[in-house]
């Protein structure tokens, strides 16, 4: 940078301190040479100053309101469900699971022959038929495999459409 | 009199859903957003994008605007990211736009005009002219110094820059607008006569 011009670009700005301040507007006055380079920079920043914004369409501003709301309402699902509501059936399921639990333990007798379960009165365990219960658990089986096949195949059809992006 | 909002005050209560209040805002900065978009786009269709991405991603991210700086500072810095990406994205060699070739360009369209309508251009329509063949970035700084009110120090938190390379910048970029501005007006002198 040429030392004067950044001088004089300074003190045109206010960012000069006191006595360069007083040092610059002295030589001004007793250089010619620089005067004329301070009228002309001075006169240039003048016309800088009066620059004109440019104006946007006349319906700016309701276009970038209306894609805000057209991106609040094409929220996904996943982020429109209540989170409390998750974690209640999750609470439910993990109290139920630790109920069942503790009776269990708790009924358990345990000796030297072996170990029984004897469930509080009251309660008593339906009977199963097993040679119906064979097909219900293979038919039970069988539709978790094909679950767990579909939804595999759903998450590598995923995986590849992001890879593709 | 009604006095006026602060953009503070717009904010908070954009942040507790009042959309309203971001309109005011987008409102009170969309030509300055504007008029620095088209520094980098050149072209308004382009600049009208950048402009409008810019103030949705603003909204977005609106609750982690700290408020350590002025709201202006800030979305200035989301325009520049938006522009620069979306430049990216266009491939538009940004480095080309204050080359010879376009300047050859601009001067013969200057010397398309007849005597008349070189009359009835202002010195501000040259200044325009001349800011429009500076590089990007110093046509940003140009602008954001002298109309978006931005200290040395604020125009370097906006473009991610140390401040000395914004001073350096801007000392040639006022340079460089003075020589083209000189050059524009003698042209139109030339006209004239």
């Amino acid at each position: 940078m040429n030392n004067i011009e950044e001088k004089l670009w300074d003190y045109i700005d206010g960012r000069c301190a006191p006595e360069e301040q007083n040092a610059i507007s002295a030589l001004i006055d007793e250089d010619a040479g620089v005067r004329l380079q301070f009228e002309q920079m001075l006169s240039a920043n003048t016309s800088f100053t009066a620059m004109e914004l440019d104006e946007p369409s006349m319906a700016f501003t309701y276009n970038v309101m209306e894609a805000i709301r057209t991106e609040n309402a094409r929220v996904p699902l996943k982020a429109a469900i209540n989170k409390r509501i998750i974690r209640g059936i999750g609470i439910f399921f993990t109290v139920t699971l630790l109920a069942l639990l503790v009776l269990v333990i708790t009924s358990v007798r345990w000796s030297a022959q072996g170990l029984s379960v004897n469930l509080t009165a009251g309660f008593k365990m339906p009977a199963i038929n097993y040679s119906d219960a064979k097909i219900v658990v293979q038919a039970f089986v069988f539709f978790d495999v094909m679950l767990g096949l579909y939804l595999f195949d759903a998450y590598l059809r995923k995986k590849r459409a992001a890879r593709s992006v | 009199m009604q006095s006026k909002v602060s953009d503070a005050e717009l904010i908070a209560q954009t942040l507790t859903g009042n959309q309203a209040a971001y309109a005011d805002l987008v409102k009170r900065h969309q030509r300055f957003v504007f008029t620095l978009a088209l520094r980098y786009a050149k072209v308004r269709e382009d600049a009208e994008e950048i402009a409008q991405d810019s103030f949705i991603k603003a909204y977005r991210s609106l609750a982690s605007f700290q408020g350590q700086s002025k709201f202006s500072t800030w979305l200035y810095s989301v325009v520049y990211t938006t522009a620069m990406t979306f430049l990216r994205k266009k491939r538009i060699a940004t480095d080309s736009i204050d080359d010879e070739h376009n300047f050859v360009q601009i001067e013969n369209q200057v010397s398309a005009y007849d005597v008349n309508t070189a009359e009835s251009k202002s010195r501000s329509f040259y200044l325009q002219q001349a800011i429009g063949q500076l590089l990007p970035d110093d046509a940003a700084i140009i602008t954001l110094f002298y109309k978006g009110e931005q200290s040395l120090e604020e125009i370097a938190q906006a473009m991610g820059m140390e401040t000395n390379t914004v001073k350096v910048k801007l000392f040639r970029a006022r340079q460089r607008l003075k020589e083209k501005l000189e050059r524009n007006l003698k042209h139109e002198a030339k006209e004239l006569i």
